[in-house]
């Protein structure tokens, strides 16, 4: 970071004592003992703490059921970070596949992450697609431009959800698998919703922005008359066209992640970025400004709702998370993006 | 190699993964599934050697099961023709779960982990056989095999001699011994395949004064086998193992819960006597015909450390080995290692030292569990933590150790233990008052430093796996009184520093404040659940019982602090 940008300063608020979540009313608030509604929902739910099996030959089974009659077995979403380069290595490897990798680049794709992808797919002989497009780029602008309320990262992943099942479809392959951990996960043997939950209620305020603002964007601007709505519109939209199971190997696997960034680091050459956000992640440039704004307007980021699941599942401590979730970049990041939207008409 | 040996559909469901002539994996299903005894495909145990055995599933090349289905489903349909109309109501029991899961093993394979290769299908008795033998200290052996029942074997005897195996002979069912011993259990009110460790222990209260009714029962030949007389047994006719005879013989059998009677503990005694007297006639038959001074013994009926006594002293066996699972649970890993070296012809390498080939947790995952739970704890460097816990040993304290890889087998082992003072002489009354709520009469065992077992004990080996009884010494009996039973005999561990070195460095320490090198070592679990298996496991346990500490690999849990009343 340059000394010279000021630090981004985000007011103080109470966090969960359990997980890390922060108070953000009406869908968080704390008890007496500082734990959280969500926690506390987790508990009464989960029987107080019982264990959740994760089994590998669940997944093996859910390989079975879904092999492939043409060249790929299965379509993996790539976006050169440690959990999706992880899921291609082991289709690969260790279930001795043969993955179709797919990345897409909205314009803000950072140059780290598109090595790594290069990498791996050179070293693991795996065919690729690069979809590069930059139709997002109006409608992130927009969001930027109006101060808008909207998760920046859900329309993004509505877009590429639909990008990705189109993709599926064209090659007709039965499969499609991202590098989701158990925390961005909810139910096996497969996520019904691609990611997270808008119904939770750590999401509902962030999913009620995001689905205000497409309904009145999409209406008012031709360009994305036919953009989706929501996630669900997606799948319902995908189902009739081809059906796709999507499932992430990491909801089976036990291997927490030190253990796959060593084998990545050296066997795909695979490398940390210089900065993203939450540490030790890969995410793209656009992601500092939708966390920004996540933290400006809810003061909390999906990261959060990621972390404070796999704390809850003890595959991460408190403190661990904590520090991951530090902001770790300042304003001049975020100018820096901005200048990405100089070209956008309209912004300012 | 990999071989993933399996054993499941009865009782004591595990798999074994081994790994070029090596056990690297071995688990109970029981374990993971929190079910005791459980007889399901054992899908999390598998799971668990797949992974902990840094293999994929792609990488196993064959699948052993520890009996021969087929085989097993003739006997039990002939007995059911010859018990009918008895029997209808265990066929009608019985018969799904055969054609269900029992006779298509490679079915469920390919469904549960995409396993289509070479199934291997080992005899019962011969996994048994496998399992003591091939892991065993010793290049050439005699084994002996008894449980209940395999597929018509109930006792096997033969010889090894360094990769292989030959049976000499067999006793069919329904003349078993094993069999006997659990139908007088279910009479005497304990639970089948889980509570004959408690007639054992029973026995040692009584007088053998019914010993003549059950030597007729049990008529032993000259030729070192025996006959059942089926006229007192009903292995397969109906919900009860016993006849109406059987009961005119030796009265009403004991509702579970009610009070034990002077008559229950000379039942049990005369069983346990006879059982004995049978086995160390078969033992020395054995030895005659095989003329080999080294004996390996495999089966549930192995698990009566009392009688393996009576085999080792008595017996004219110069040694012997038992391997620590072994009931049926170790017929993963006797299926697995009789492929490899047998069938496979590849040479023997290994020797089960300890048990401890189960799953573990770093400190890393424990710390993020404790902070998950709300747990108060401190983490202390291996040497202040031994010093502390044997401290609050010597004070009496109970406590949860939880530490390394599971054991395999129904011993805890001092990985999976909850830990007492010896030289109480009330701790087997407070053990039970907090922790275990067992029945009076069962004794808690010893762990003894492997190097000063001989100064307690009437040893003159080692007993690594607890599946001996050997008598206290006299000298010492007023010394160790929380572990000596009322027969004066304690059901002994040893441990060295080799094998154990955290277990063996807090005997140690509880020896520098004490002069003792003995602590009390019993499972980790309440009554009626199987050994905890992970730290959440642990702390359930820790939650619900009377524990004082809780001791999760370098961390500890004191109970106040986390658990106020």
């Amino acid at each position: 970071m340059d000394a010279s940008n000021p630090k981004i300063e985000l007011g103080p608020r109470a966090v969960c004592q359990r997980c890390v979540l922060p108070e953000s009313k009406p869908d968080i608030w704390l008890d007496g003992a500082g734990i959280c509604n969500i926690c506390r929902d987790f508990d009464k739910q989960n029987n107080g703490h019982e264990q959740v099996k994760f089994l590998e030959s669940d997944f093996i089974k859910i390989l079975n059921q879904n092999k492939s009659k043409g060249k790929y077995d299965c379509l993996i979403m790539c976006s050169g970070g440690k959990d999706s380069t992880a899921a291609l290595y082991y289709m690969k490897k260790r279930y001795k596949l043969n993955p179709l990798a797919f990345t897409f680049d909205h314009g803000f794709e950072t140059e780290d992450a598109l090595e790594n992808i290069r990498n791996a797919v050179d070293i693991l002989g795996v065919d690729f697609i690069l979809f590069k497009s930059d139709f997002m780029k109006e409608m992130f602008a927009q969001i930027v431009r109006t101060g808008s309320k909207a998760v920046l990262c859900h329309p993004c992943s509505i877009w590429y959800m639909g990008v990705t099942f189109d993709m599926a479809a064209r090659f007709d392959i039965p499969m499609i698998v991202a590098g989701w951990t158990k925390g961005q996960a909810t139910h096996q043997p497969l996520m019904s919703r691609c990611g997270c939950n808008a119904h939770q209620a750590e999401f509902v305020s962030m999913s009620k922005a995001t689905q205000a603002f497409l309904d009145q964007y999409t209406q008012e601007n031709p360009k994305y008359k036919d953009f989706p709505r929501s996630m669900e519109e997606v799948l319902t939209l995908a189902k009739k066209r081809h059906k796709a199971m999507v499932v992430s190997p990491h909801w089976f696997l036990p291997m927490d992640a030190g253990v796959y960034v060593e084998i990545l680091k050296k066997e795909l050459k695979w490398k940390f970025p210089r900065l993203s956000y939450p540490g030790l992640s890969t995410n793209c440039y656009l992601n500092f400004i939708s966390v920004h704004n996540s933290m400006k307007h809810f003061g909390y980021t999906h990261y959060h709702v990621e972390m404070s699941k796999m704390v809850r599942a003890s595959l991460l401590s408190r403190q661990e998370a904590l520090k991951l979730l530090e902001i770790n970049f300042d304003h001049g990041v975020l100018q820096h993006v901005m200048q990405k939207f100089d070209s956008v008409k309209g912004l300012k | 190699m990999n071989i993933l040996g399996i054993s499941c559909h009865y009782h004591d469901a595990a798999a074994c993964l081994y790994k070029d002539g090596v056990p690297v994996v071995a688990v109970q299903e029981e374990r993971c599934t929190r079910r005791k005894n459980t007889s399901a495909f054992p899908i999390q145990a598998i799971n668990d050697c797949v992974q902990y055995g840094g293999i994929t599933f792609a990488d196993i090349d064959r699948v052993s099961f520890y009996e021969k289905p087929f085989l097993k489903f003739s006997r039990v349909i002939l007995d059911h023709v010859k018990a009918w109309p008895l029997s209808l109501p265990g066929f009608l029991t019985t018969m799904p779960h055969w054609l269900e899961d029992r006779l298509i093993l490679p079915l469920t394979l390919e469904k549960e982990i995409g396993f289509k290769g070479d199934v291997s299908f080992v005899k019962h008795h011969l996994s048994h056989a496998a399992s003591s033998f091939l892991v065993s200290p010793f290049d050439e052996a005699a084994i002996l095999t008894g449980d209940a029942v395999g597929e018509y074997a109930t006792m096997t005897y033969g010889c090894g001699q360094g990769s292989d195996i030959k049976i000499l002979r067999e006793i069919q069912y329904p003349h078993s011994l094993g069999l006997v011993y659990t139908a007088v259990t279910t009479y005497l009110g304990f639970a089948a395949h889980e509570g004959e460790g408690t007639t054992m222990a029973l026995a040692s209260c009584g007088k053998p004064r019914y010993l003549d009714k059950f030597r007729e029962m049990i008529k032993v030949k000259s030729d070192g086998s025996y006959v059942i007389d089926q006229r007192f047994f009903g292995f397969n006719k109906g919900d009860r193992m016993y006849t109406p005879r059987f009961l005119k013989a030796f009265g009403r059998a004991r509702k579970p819960g009610t009070t034990i009677e002077e008559r229950h503990c000379d039942i049990a005694a005369s069983l346990q006597k006879v059982t004995e007297e049978t086995l160390l006639t078969v033992v020395r038959h054995v030895h005659a015909e095989t003329g080999l001074d080294r004996l390996c013994l495999g089966g549930g009926l192995f698990l009566n450390c009392v009688a393996n006594s009576k085999i080792l002293e008595q017996g004219p066996f110069k040694e012997i080995f038992i391997q620590p699972a072994a009931g049926d649970s170790g017929g993963a890993l006797g299926a697995a290692a009789y492929v490899h070296h047998c069938v496979l012809k590849n040479p023997r390498t290994y020797v089960m030292r300890d048990a401890y080939l189960g799953t573990s947790y770093p400190d890393a995952r424990i710390r993020n569990i404790l902070l998950n739970h709300n747990m108060v704890f401190k983490e202390y460097d291996a040497e202040a933590l031994s010093k502390f816990v044997a401290q609050k040993i010597s004070e009496s304290k109970i406590i949860g150790w939880f530490q390394g890889r599971m054991e395999f087998g129904p011993r805890a082992l001092g990985n999976r233990s909850i830990l007492g003072n010896p030289c109480n002489p009330h701790m087997k009354e407070l053990l039970n008052d907090k922790v275990k709520h067992r029945e009076p009469f069962r004794p808690y065992a010893p762990v003894v430093l492997e190097e000063r077992a001989g100064e307690f004990f009437e040893l003159s080996g080692t007993s690594p796996f607890m599946l001996l009884a050997p008598k206290v010494r006299k000298d010492k009996k007023a010394v160790i009184p929380g572990v000596v039973h009322v027969d004066g005999t304690a059901r002994v561990q040893t441990v060295s520093r080799e094998t154990n070195q955290k277990l063996w460095q807090l005997i140690k320490d509880f020896e520098g404040i004490t002069g003792v090198p003995v602590i009390i070592n019993t499972s980790f679990n309440l009554r009626g659940e199987p050994v905890v298996c992970t730290p959440e496991d642990a702390i359930a346990c820790f939650k619900k019982s009377g524990m004082d500490y809780l001791v999760l690999g370098n961390f500890i849990l004191n109970k106040v602090e986390n658990f106020r009343p």
